[in-house]
């Protein structure tokens, strides 16, 4: 609840002008929302750029903040969103260049399957390879450990919707880490 | 169970990666970034409204000033035809209408003729109306000698029917009568 009053405050501070505000907002949560925009990317660390264009739609739309819900789960929407448009700005690359991307990926893939002595990095490579509307929730509830009434909210889609799409990744997930979850 | 499994093995995924560095985001460069995407956003429709007017000024001029082309004298050669075709037209609704009057007039006529021939000759009617007249006083003058035996009086009718009518039937009658009158009184 402080958190929200806080919120409140910080966004009346940036609507009567105070500059503060904004940086103040970023100081805050701009850890929050790398570590969420990694996680979502696929865990590449190089999250800097994307972390940037997050903070420049929330400069832009922070007018329109109505308050409805809290500040954080506002900019992890607009992080989720931001990371939808990478990912396609990204797989628009690869289609252009897809015949020596295919070559490259492949050898890669090879000497990876070779070298891939860590697990973890097949879950990860697993969850990365989820489509888009069964990882934001996997991270979301999984990774980032948020109620599914705030998920619901950030998503923009039903509960039962949310507990369906959960219920399919894990069953996805099974299926792709099944020597690792039996272990 | 497989739940909790999923989740502690994701957890342990994301921590193995280990912490991202620390990201500094410019607000700075923010800033920037949202002054010029604003500017753009109030210049764009500005700009792409002139360089509109601009195309469009340049394509009237290309119309004005250009020499005729193919296609002109395409549409100059139909509009041609399209007065002729209209004058062939209106002779020729000209003609109809002159074949219609002519028409109309011929029925009037007709009719017209047909009117007159159904009024009696008025001539026919006068040589009727002199024929009965004579035959009127022929028949007085008849009922006067051999009914009421007044002589003189029926002389005087045939007389007048004689001076009256002399090319009538009835006037031939009547001098027979006075005849016949004449021999009996001999």
């Amino acid at each position: 609840m402080a958190e929200k009053i806080d919120d409140e405050l910080l966004v009346e501070q940036f609507r009567r002008g105070d500059e503060t505000a904004f940086e103040r907002i970023v100081k805050q949560y701009s850890a929050d929302v790398a570590v969420l925009a990694n996680r979502l990317l696929g865990w590449p660390s190089d999250i800097e750029d994307v972390t940037q264009d997050i903070f420049l739609a929330a400069f832009v739309g922070l007018k329109k903040f109505r308050c409805e819900c809290s500040l954080k789960s506002w900019l992890f929407t607009i992080t989720i969103n931001k990371c939808r448009t990478n990912r396609y700005k990204r797989w628009l690359r690869l289609r252009r260049f897809s015949q020596e991307i295919y070559k490259v990926s492949l050898s890669s893939a090879c000497e990876e399957k070779y070298m891939d002595t860590d697990e973890f990095k097949h879950v990860r490579r697993a969850v990365a390879a989820l489509p888009p509307r069964y990882r934001e929730p996997v991270v979301l509830r999984y990774i980032q450990e948020i109620g599914t009434d705030e998920i619901s909210r950030i998503l923009g889609i039903s509960k039962n919707t949310l507990n369906v799409r959960l219920s399919r990744a894990r069953k996805r997930l099974r299926e792709d880490l099944a020597e690792l979850i039996e272990l | 169970m497989t739940e909790d499994k999923i989740k502690n093995l994701l957890q342990q995924a994301d921590k193995a990666a280990g912490r991202i560095a620390p990201v500094e985001v410019n607000v700075s460069a923010i800033r920037r970034r949202a002054g010029r995407k604003n500017m753009i956003m109030m210049v764009a429709p500005l700009a792409s409204a002139a360089v509109i007017m601009l195309a469009l000024s340049i394509l009237s001029m290309m119309f004005r000033t250009t020499e005729p082309t193919m296609e002109h004298r395409k549409i100059a050669l139909l509009e041609t035809q399209i007065k002729q075709l209209q004058a062939r037209t209106d002779a020729a609704l000209s003609l109809i209408q002159e074949v219609l009057d002519q028409e109309r007039r011929q029925s009037r006529l007709n009719e017209l003729q047909a009117q007159l021939a159904s009024i009696p000759d008025p001539l026919e009617e006068v040589r009727k109306q002199v024929d009965k007249t004579a035959f009127f006083l022929v028949y007085q003058a008849d009922r006067l000698y051999r009914e009421l035996n007044q002589t003189d009086s029926a002389v005087e009718n045939y007389n007048r029917v004689i001076e009256l009518f002399p090319e009538n039937r009835w006037a031939k009658v009547a001098r027979q009568r006075l005849t016949e009158i004449e021999n009996r009184k001999i």
